[in-house]
């Protein structure tokens, strides 16, 4: 089974600290947005292996749009 | 019967044992295998022991427009009603039995018995409780055009708003008939699982629209405590829903006439607060739980957060600061980084005008960004929404104290109750940031043609930001007395337990109106 993770709230991709192929648990920090000069931490909903990672630092992402996936 | 009272008073025992009965040992284990308690397991946690008094007990169904009846089949009419201690102090309830005809809402047991209730609530200024787990109207009761004769329910608690706390325990389903009780309550409490709220019912909405979806998909704790926000607290089982009523009304007075009970919990008032500065980054930039810092200034095991599941970018919950009843609205880093939005600004408001109702002081724990900007949230009308916010907070006119402890950007500020919202306490730490906007946002619109104009754009922005960066610090307000004091961190707690006793006599006079209106 795979997990979309996606973004909470509008904002730029500053650090992605997860890789394709680790193994992550649940609440393990992925990335972490930029928005209104906070840093947002994106963590994994549940315990899983990173399958993929769709965007890059620097990108900018919409609310709702999937910034990793798990399986 | 007739001319004996022994034969009289046996007979009288012999009904109110039949009604307490409730639906009957098969009905009952039913309730059971559920996992729900009966009606009367529910009271007994309820109320202290032996304080509950039942209205209505001997009531049954009655034949309707010379339809059928079944008097011996309706102990109680399917719903309990009384009054009964809670901590010692009178509260009323409208309890449904689900092993009675599920809980539907008949015409003796809402027309008479609910009823009785919400007036002598009312009447005695105390307040009421909800125990849902019903099926909603009784249609064969309700079916024609009689319902024109119905609705003063919903009415009835209109008027009791801001004047009674009310509390709708969802324990079962509720819908249609009935979903609109805990829509106007103060606090929602919803059992996981079995509990669940919707306008319409499964069958109903099939045959409204055709959608095939159950009770629980469309309307349980799942839903409602995480995604619409019209349920408050999800909770495990009914004893410890009930457990949470008890505790949600311990920290609110009967009335709007009474101050909220002083509770004494021994927690010193000038206690020193340790380890805030360890909690909250000096980073502004970094995250943090702020129910650290609420747990580390409140009294000990007093910190009852509301709507936990629900916009957790803001934080609200009943607390005591050396006994007093407080309500606490806090920024959360740690959730789309304390940013406010729509949901969050309509959570904020909400409980901001229940703690102004009941009379329990307000206490901001600011550390805000703003309010999230751009395409996506005007389209969610995040100015509609943030203004409820404003208009809540510059309306309450309980004793309402600001801790500004690190960011206080733009309309954030304002909504966190500012030096413009009436504070009878406005300080700030001393890492604090107030300004209306960052100070990389404010250089790009303020000197954006000096940078393009520089030989070097990146060094003259970093001067610029630096420059400005120094005029955010508190005290540059502290000098205008704009804010009240500038406090060590470890100060906070003495600051906020002197401040709701400073303004103990709080009173303030608006212009008369016949209401105001606020942007709902």
């Amino acid at each position: 089974m795979t997990v979309e993770v996606k973004a909470e709230l509008v904002g730029s991709v500053w650090k992605i600290t997860a890789k394709p192929g680790d193994q992550v648990a649940e609440e393990d920090v992925l990335l972490i947005l930029e928005s209104m000069k906070m840093e947002i931490a994106v963590t994994a909903p549940r315990a899983g292996t990173v399958k993929e990672i769709r965007v890059k630092e620097t990108d900018v992402v919409k609310e709702g749009q999937v910034l990793v996936v798990l399986e | 019967m007739g001319e004996d009272y022994g034969a009289g008073i046996s007979d009288l025992k012999s009904r109110r044992a039949k009604n307490l009965a409730m639906g009957g040992e098969a009905r009952i284990k039913k309730q059971h295998e559920r996992g729900k308690l009966t009606v009367r397991e529910r009271l007994d946690l309820l109320f202290d022991k032996d304080t509950f008094v039942e209205l209505g007990l001997l009531a049954h169904q009655q034949p309707v427009r010379g339809g059928e009846s079944d008097p011996d089949g309706t102990p109680a009419d399917g719903v309990v009603t009384g009054h009964g201690l809670v901590e010692g102090r009178q509260v009323w309830v409208i309890a449904y039995d689900f092993t009675v005809m599920a809980g539907s809402m008949g015409a003796v047991g809402e027309q008479f018995k609910a009823a009785r209730v919400r007036e002598l609530a009312l009447r005695y200024r105390k307040p009421i409780v909800w125990l849902l787990d019903s099926a909603g109207a009784r249609i064969q009761e309700a079916a024609g055009s009689t319902f024109a004769g119905t609705g003063y329910l919903f009415a009835d608690q209109v008027v009791m708003s801001g004047v009674i706390p009310q509390v709708a325990a969802m324990l079962g389903p509720c819908s249609a008939g009935t979903a609109y009780i805990p829509g106007l309550a103060d606090f929602v409490p919803m059992v996981k699982g079995t509990s669940s709220m919707s306008l319409g019912g499964a069958r109903l909405v099939k045959a409204a629209t055709g959608e095939d979806v159950t009770d629980h998909d469309m309307g349980g704790s799942q839903v409602h405590c995480y995604e619409s926000g019209v349920g408050d607290n999800e909770v495990s089982d009914d004893r410890e829903c009930i457990e949470m009523v008890r505790r949600f009304l311990s920290y609110l007075p009967s009335s709007n006439t009474e101050a909220a009970p002083f509770v004494d919990t021994g927690d010193p008032p000038d206690r020193s607060v340790e380890g805030l500065d360890k909690i909250v980054p000096a980073s502004p930039r970094t995250a943090y739980d702020v129910r650290r810092v609420i747990k580390a200034v409140f009294d000990q095991d007093t910190w009852f957060e509301i709507k936990p599941t629900w916009a957790k970018n803001i934080v609200i919950g009943l607390a005591r600061a050396a006994g007093h009843a407080v309500g606490v609205v806090a920024n959360q880093p740690m959730q789309k980084g304390g940013i406010l939005d729509s949901d969050a600004a309509d959570k904020a408001a909400r409980f901001i005008r229940m703690c102004d109702a009941f009379n329990v002081p307000l206490v901001y724990l600011m550390d805000v960004p703003g309010f999230l900007v751009g395409s996506q949230v005007e389209k969610q009308g995040i100015i509609r929404h943030g203004a409820k916010m404003l208009y809540a907070t510059a309306e309450a006119t309980v004793p309402k104290i600001t801790i500004i402890m690190r960011k206080a950007y733009g309309a954030g500020y304002y909504v966190m109750c500012g030096k413009g919202y009436e504070p009878d306490v406005l300080v700030a730490w001393p890492l604090a940031e107030i300004s209306v906007m960052g100070p990389e946002g404010a250089v790009n619109i303020i000197f954006n043609k000096q940078i393009e104009a520089s030989a070097d754009p990146e060094t003259a922005r970093a001067q610029m930001i630096a420059a400005i960066r120094e005029q955010i610090n508190p005290y540059l307000a502290a000098g205008w007395a704009m804010i009240d004091d500038v406090i060590d961190p470890a100060e906070t707690r003495r600051v906020i337990v002197r401040g709701i006793e400073q303004a103990g006599d709080k009173r303030i006079d608006r212009p008369w109106r016949k209401h105001g209106n606020i942007p709902v």
